[in-house]
C-alpha cells in the first residue's frame, strides 16, 4: 500500500502516512498499546513512514552496517573522503559558495578537505537550507527540532528512512554484547522514555521487526491517570529494549518495575557510572551508554573495559580539532568533528559537535577517550522538586534567543546570561524561567560573546545527581 | 576553483582571430564556415564529444538559430584550440555545457564580430569559458574573477541573478518543507537525543 501524500501544507497526516505498511499485526499492536487499562495519555502522533520498498532496503542496510569495517584511523583519512567531499561541494549550497561557485551550473575544482572551515550550531542555525543538497526531493522531509547544550535551537532536516536507520547502529552496538534482537509481532520492541513536563508521546510499530511495538512515554505523573500505571504499563508492555537518558532511567528506578529488558539504551547525557551500574543491577540487563546527536546520529557507544566511547559508524569520519580549527596532535584531547554521516538530508562536512575527546585506536575501530560535555543539570524549583534542563529549554523556545546560559547557585539563586545583543528580551525570559522554577526569581546578566557557552550549570551537588 | 590560463593569453588569441571565422557561417545552403565540423575538431581535441542536439543545432539547418551563435560558437572554438588550454584537462560535460547555454546568451547580447573587435566584449567572452571550464585566470582569486566576470557581462549579471532567485526558491521550499505538520510529526527512531 503505498502512502497518501497531503497536498497542503497544513494538512494532518493520517495513519495511512503514518504507517504506509500497516498489517494486522501491526493494527493490533497500535490499539493494545493505546488502549490498555494502565496506558498514558499519547499526546502527540507520528510513526514510520515506511513505503514497503524502503522497509526492505531497510533491511540490507542493517546486514551492511552489521558487517561494515573502519576504513581509517586518526592518522589514515577513509578512502571515500575525497569523493564525499567532492559531492557535498557541488550539492549543498554553504560548502559551494566556500569553494566559490555561485550556482550548481559553474565547474568547481578541487577544494581541500584541510581548507575547508568547520561549522558549527550556529552555522546550521542561521540559515539550515543552505546545509540541504540540492538533489535532495522535498516532498517527504522530516524534522527533528533540537536545543541542544550551546544555546542554539535547531531544525534539523531528515527523512523516515534516516530515522529508521537509527536501528542499525544500535543493533550494531548490542551485537557486540551477544544480544540478537528478536521481538516481533504482537510483542513490544522498543519503549522510549522522556522526564519532562512537556513531552512528545505516541504509539508506533517498527516493520523491518515484524510490526513490534514502539512506544515513547513520559514517566512525568501529569501524563497518566495514576502514578503506580506507569510500572503497570511498562509490565504489561514488557518492551525488549528500554530508551531514555539520565533522568529518566533515574525516574525508572523508582517504579516497582518487574520487568526485566534486554538492555537499555541511554543517549542525550552522559551517563554516570553510579547511574549505569544501578540500572544494571537493578534490570539485570547491560545499558548502553550511546554517543547520539541529532545531527549524526548514535556516533558510538561506551565500552567499559576499553574505557571509552567506541565509534558505530563507518561511514562518518571523526577528527580532532583545536581551538583554532587545527588538527590536535595524536592522541591529544580536542573538539570532535565530523564528516560524512547517514542522513542525506544534511551532509556533515567538519561539523563540529561541541564536544571533546581524544582518539584512540582498538582493534574494533577508532574509539573516543574522555568524552565530555553532556552532563544533565536539574534545577531547583521554588516548591522544592527538581526539573529537568530540557523544561528550561522549552521554557525559552518562544523567544528568538541565539545563546544564553542558566546557572543555579549554591543557595538555589538563579540567574540568566543573555546575549547583550538580546537583552531587549530580558524580562519576558526571567519571567518564563521564573514560571517554569514554579517562581523562584530569575536574574538576569550580560553573556559575554567571547564565552564558550556551558549552557546548563549548577552548584548545587543534587543538580547533577542524575 | 584551479587556476587557468592567463586572461592576456586568451585575449591575445581572440584578437589574432582568422577573419575567415568571422565569414557568414554554413546556414540553409548559403555561407562558408562549417561551424559543427570547427567544434567538433576543438571538442575532439580536448578529448570531448558532442552530443546529437550540438552538431544538429550548429549544422546550420535549424531555424531557431542565429547566425550570430554560429559565429560566436566558431570564435569560442577558435579560442579553445589555444596551446595555453593544454596544462588543465577540461570537463566534457562543462564543455558541451559552454556551446549549449554560455555562447548562445551571449550571441543573443551583441553580434559575434564584437566579441573578437571589442576590449569589453573580449574579455567578456575570454572569462565566461574560463568561469564556464571551471577555472579563474592565473594570478587571479575565485572572488576576484567572478567580481570582474559580474562587471563586464551582463550576461553573467543575469545568470547570477537567476541563480541567486533560484537559490532563494530552494530555501523557502526548504523551510515551508520543514514546517509541514508532517514534517513536524517527525519518524520514529530507536532513541530520541
Amino acid at each position: 500500500m503505498d502512502a497518501r501524500v497531503n497536498a497542503g501544507p497544513d494538512a494532518e497526516p493520517d495513519d495511512a502516512e503514518r504507517y504506509p505498511t500497516l498489517g494486522e499485526a501491526g493494527r493490533a499492536m497500535l490499539q493494545r498499546m493505546r488502549e490498555h487499562p494502565c496506558a498514558p495519555l499519547f499526546r502527540n502522533a507520528s510513526g514510520n513512514r515506511l513505503l514497503a520498498a524502503e522497509v526492505e532496503e531497510l533491511r540490507a542496510y542493517e546486514r551492511a552496517i552489521a558487517a561494515a569495517r573502519f576504513a581509517w584511523s586518526p592518522d589514515c583519512p577513509p578512502p571515500w573522503l575525497d569523493a564525499f567531499v567532492a559531492r557535498t561541494v557541488a550539492q549543498v549550497p554553504h560548502y559551494r559558495a566556500q569553494a566559490g561557485g555561485a550556482s550548481a551550473d559553474v565547474g568547481f575544482a578541487d577544494i581541500r578537505f584541510a581548507d575547508i572551515v568547520p561549522v558549527d550550531r550556529g552555522d546550521l542555525a542561521a540559515d539550515i537550507a543552505r546545509f540541504v543538497p540540492d538533489d535532495v526531493a522535498l516532498e517527504r522531509m522530516i524534522n527533528f527540532r533540537t536545543t541542544g547544550t550551546t544555546g542554539h535551537p535547531l531544525v534539523l532536516p531528515s527523512h523516515p528512512r534516516v530515522a529508521a536507520r537509527y536501528l542499525a547502529f544500535h543493533k550494531r552496538a548490542l551485537a557486540r554484547l551477544g544480544i540478537v534482537l528478536r521481538h516481533g509481532a504482537g510483542q513490544m520492541g522498543v519503549m522510549l522514555l522522556g522526564m519532562q513536563q512537556r513531552c512528545f508521546t505516541y504509539v508506533s510499530v517498527t516493520p523491518t521487526m515484524g510490526e513490534s511495538g514502539l512506544a515513547k512515554i513520559n514517566l512525568h505523573p501529569a501524563d497518566w491517570r495514576h502514578p503506580d500505571d506507569r510500572a503497570r504499563y511498562i509490565d504489561a508492555m514488557a518492551p525488549e529494549v528500554i530508551a531514555g537518558d539520565p533522568i529518566s532511567f533515574a525516574t525508572l528506578l523508582e517504579l516497582p518495575l518487574a520487568h526485566r529488558p534486554r538492555a537499555l539504551l541511554s543517549v542525550s547525557m552522559a551517563l554516570s557510572p553510579a547511574l549505569r551500574e544501578r540500572l544494571q543491577q537493578r534490570f539485570g540487563c547491560p545499558v548502553l551508554d550511546i554517543y547520539s546527536m541529532n545531527e549524526a546520529g548514535p556516533l558510538a557507544v561506551y565500552d567499559e573495559t576499553l574505557g571509552g566511547h567506541l565509534l558505530l559508524q563507518p561511514g562518518m569520519y571523526v577528527e580532532i580539532l583545536d581551538a583554532a580549527g587545527q588538527p590536535s596532535p595524536a592522541g591529544q584531547d580536542g573538539e570532535i568533528v565530523l564528516t560524512g554521516g547517514f542522513n542525506f538530508c544534511l551532509p556533515l562536512l567538519r561539523y563540529r559537535s561541541g564536544d571533546r575527546g581524544r582518539l584512540v585506536v582498538t582493534d574494533e575501530g577508532p574509539m573516543i577517550v574522555g568524552l565530555q560535555g553532556r552532563r544533565p543539570v536539574r534545577y531547583l524549583t521554588a516548591t522544592g522538586q527538581w526539573i529537568n534542563n530540557i523544561d528550561l529549554s522549552h521554557a525559552l523556545a518562544r523567544l528568538p534567543l541565539s545563546r544564553y546560559s542558566v546557572h543555579q547557585y549554591a543557595d538555589a539563586g538563579v540567574v540568566l546570561r543573555l546575549a547583550a545583543s538580546e537583552a531587549g528580551h530580558a524580562a519576558e525570559a526571567a519571567a518564563l524561567l521564573q514560571a517554569a522554577l514554579l517562581g523562584r526569581p530569575v536574574a538576569v546578566a550580560v553573556l559575554d560573546a567571547e564565552d564558550k557557552v556551558l549552557q546548563y550549570t549548577t552548584e548545587l551537588e543534587e543538580g547533577l545527581a542524575a | 576553483m584551479n587556476t587557468g590560463p592567463s586572461l592576456d593569453a586568451l585575449l591575445r588569441r581572440l584578437l589574432d582571430t582568422p577573419p575567415d571565422f568571422l565569414d557568414p557561417p554554413r546556414q540553409n545552403g548559403g555561407g562558408q564556415v562549417h561551424v559543427a565540423a570547427v567544434v567538433n575538431d576543438v571538442l575532439a581535441s580536448h578529448g570531448a564529444q558532442p552530443s546529437p542536439a550540438l552538431l544538429s543545432t550548429l549544422g546550420g539547418e535549424l531555424r531557431g538559430v542565429s547566425t550570430q551563435q554560429l559565429t560566436l560558437s566558431a570564435v569560442t572554438a577558435w579560442l579553445l584550440a589555444d596551446e595555453a588550454w593544454r596544462r588543465w584537462p577540461l570537463p566534457g560535460d562543462a564543455l558541451l555545457a559552454l556551446f549549449a547555454d554560455a555562447v548562445p546568451a551571449l550571441a543573443a547580447e551583441a553580434p559575434a564580430s564584437r566579441y573578437v573587435l571589442e576590449p569589453e566584449r573580449r574579455e567578456e567572452l575570454v572569462r565566461t569559458t574560463v568561469a564556464r571550464l571551471g577555472l579563474q585566470p592565473d594570478g587571479e582569486t575565485a572572488a576576484q574573477a567572478a567580481d570582474r566576470l559580474a562587471s563586464v557581462s551582463g550576461v553573467e549579471r543575469r545568470r547570477l541573478l537567476q541563480a541567486s532567485r533560484a537559490a532563494e526558491a530552494r530555501a523557502r521550499a526548504i523551510r515551508e518543507a520543514l514546517a509541514r505538520k508532517a514534517a513536524e510529526e517527525s519518524a520514529d527512531k530507536w532513541t530520541r537525543e
